[in-house]
């Protein structure tokens, strides 16, 4: 099930892991920060962001050998979905719960100095 | 009301004064981790140093232990710190909590000077209870350990009945439920199987689910605390997202940790397990960013104190990188094959390690020691600010040095020794000789005096920090 990394694309299979954590990182804080600064110009960039989140994952699998196996594929697939799909659900879960907050904006929390 | 910028312990609350014992014994034990470990990385560079004096192999041991022992340390005094305060009652049992603190202590430094005092010997049934145990991070010998679980007990009975007789506020219930696994998965170390993949996998439990799983969870009821004190973050809010947390930690975190199975001789269905959730780790940390963002564009921010926000900051992105980030990189059984085991790991763990739990631990102690100087002002244009900005900045410093360096090494290691070499003992070793190696060690040794330089200004600082002001704390409405 396994197909060991060749020595010849250590860095390329370390490098590309990496990316992937940075694209999808650069892509959920342009996606967030497009949506609460209400910038909708930010969010072309945070699509392209997840574009080379794509192919990170993509050069990480080829390089990995995750293609010549089904379940490693199906693994790569959901890593692409579910990085995807991350940012706006957890903007859901921002809404929610942040939502009684609005309530308490005429007394809102307040950090000051003691006499 | 206390005189602003005096050290005095009057105007804390009993759990808070224990607190403090507990502090000032992790930051002791934080200096001899730093101290063993620079001795082992010069160990690296001149082998003969200290041979038959301090061996090496003692060396990693106390750097490993007193790492793990000052951050459990830290943690109870945290909890202490906040258990009077979110249950709004007396710490119940607290006689007994300190009459432990002192049995805890007191048997630390029995087992470091047992450690010094017999470094060789035979292996047997009596150096197992009395001197070393000998497995990896957890070498306690059995007394050590069942204390050790006699005083997590008593400090559960501490929190557990106290929140009982008081408020149970959700932080309280997470906490509590995170300290019947922190206490029970110890437990998983002190039993022995003659089957060396068996045992393997029980010690796994330890290592593993004790340290990355309760103490993650432990590290979010402190976050959550922490962000209502220093920011005032609502109650509400946080209190969610540490639910949130806890159900991600379950969803792909406790079966993400099938990774450290791969290669321990547990059956192969750990490699799709472990790879599978592994994969998918990383996702909750891209979540995260993304609640960060909105919670900074919605809320202004303005802190209480300074130096504990700038580390609780320091910790989102330590977890990121250390975790994430280096984590990622070798987790796929594919290339883990190669890097397991090698300075690769190393770099991973000192990052990780550093950025999930050390700098949390460091946030607690500013917030402590702020009530501690009479709610002194800790917020911007500090008196003596330097110190805390330069302590924390020479902490990055040589933490990334040596995570870059030891990253340097493992690469070489992992290419010299596993792939080329195919893990022979000749390989080792020609992969420890090799000039990539040894430069990643010498650097190595270079961020640990930046690290150690750090230490000293960090120790300095929390000595004095608030001694010059005059001006009260910032106070959060409400509180």
């Amino acid at each position: 099930m396994l197909e060991p990394v060749l020595l010849a694309n250590f860095f390329i299979v370390f490098f590309s892991a990496a990316s992937v954590i940075l694209f999808g990182a650069s892509y959920a804080l342009l996606f967030a920060w497009s949506r609460v600064r209400s910038r909708p110009r930010l969010m072309p960039l945070a699509y392209a962001a997840y574009g080379g989140l794509v192919i990170s994952v993509l050069t990480l699998a080829f390089h990995a050998n995750l293609f010549n196996n089904n379940f490693w594929t199906f693994i790569v697939m959901l890593m692409l979905v579910g990085y995807l799909v991350a940012p706006h659900a957890i903007w859901h879960l921002c809404v929610g719960t942040h939502e009684d907050a609005h309530e308490d904006e005429a007394n809102p929390i307040k950090v000051y100095q003691q006499r | 009301m206390a005189a602003i910028g005096i050290s005095n312990s009057a105007p804390l609350n009993g759990g808070q004064k224990l607190a403090m014992k507990y502090f000032t014994v992790a930051i002791a034990l934080f200096g001899a981790q730093v101290l063993f470990g620079l001795l082992a990385g010069i160990q690296y560079l001149n082998p003969d140093f200290l041979f038959g004096i301090l061996d090496f192999s003692v060396n990693r041991m106390l750097h490993i232990n007193a790492m793990v022992v000052w951050l459990l340390f830290g943690f109870i005094g945290s909890v202490y710190w906040l258990l009077e305060d979110e249950s709004g009652v007396p710490v119940v049992g607290l006689g007994l909590g300190n009459l432990t603190f002192w049995v805890f202590t007191l048997a630390v430094v029995v087992v470091v000077l047992v450690y010094l005092l017999v470094q060789v010997g035979p292996g047997e049934l009596q150096s197992i209870w009395l001197i070393n145990e000998g497995r990896e991070y957890i070498e306690a010998p059995r007394w050590a350990d069942i204390g050790i679980v006699v005083c997590v007990l008593v400090f559960f009975f501490n929190v557990a009945a106290t929140f009982s007789k008081g408020k149970f506020t959700n932080i309280g219930g997470v906490l509590v439920m995170d300290l019947v696994a922190l206490a029970g998965l110890y437990l998983a170390g002190m039993w022995y199987t003659p089957n060396i993949s068996m045992d393997q996998h029980w010690w796994w439990w330890v290592i593993h689910l004790w340290v990355e799983a309760t103490w993650e969870v432990l590290v979010g009821c402190l976050m959550a605390y922490g962000l209502i004190k220093t920011m005032g973050v609502r109650r509400k809010i946080v209190e969610t997202w540490l639910y949130i947390e806890v159900a991600l930690m379950f969803g792909s975190g406790i079966l993400g940790l099938g990774h450290h199975y791969f290669w321990i001789g547990t059956p192969e269905y750990w490699f799709t397990i472990g790879g599978f959730f592994s994969a998918l780790e990383p996702i909750p940390l891209v979540a995260m960013v993304v609640h960060a963002v909105f919670d900074a564009g919605t809320h202004k921010v303005k802190s209480t104190n300074n130096p504990a926000l700038a580390w609780i900051i320091a910790q989102a992105f330590g977890n990121f990188f250390g975790a994430g980030v280096w984590g990622f990189m070798h987790t796929l059984p594919q290339i883990n094959l190669y890097t397991h085991g090698t300075q690769w790991t190393a770099s991973h763990g000192h990052l990780a390690f550093f950025g999930a739990y050390v700098t949390m631990v460091i946030a607690f102690m500013y917030i402590a020691i702020q009530k501690w100087r009479g709610d002194v002002y800790m917020s911007g244009n500090l008196v003596g600010a330097w110190k805390w900005k330069w302590a924390l900045f020479l902490l990055h410093a040589g933490m990334i040095t040596m995570t870059m360096a030891l990253l340097i090494s493992g690469y070489e290691q992992s290419q010299i020794e596993r792939a080329i070499g195919g893990s022979t003992w000749m390989a080792y070793f020609e992969a420890q000789g090799h000039v990539w190696f040894m430069q990643g060690m010498l650097w190595r040794q270079i961020g640990g005096w930046i690290f150690a330089a750090g230490f000293v200004l960090l120790a300095w600082d929390l000595l004095t920090i608030g001694k010059r002001e005059t001006r009260p704390a910032l106070k959060v409405q409400g509180e």
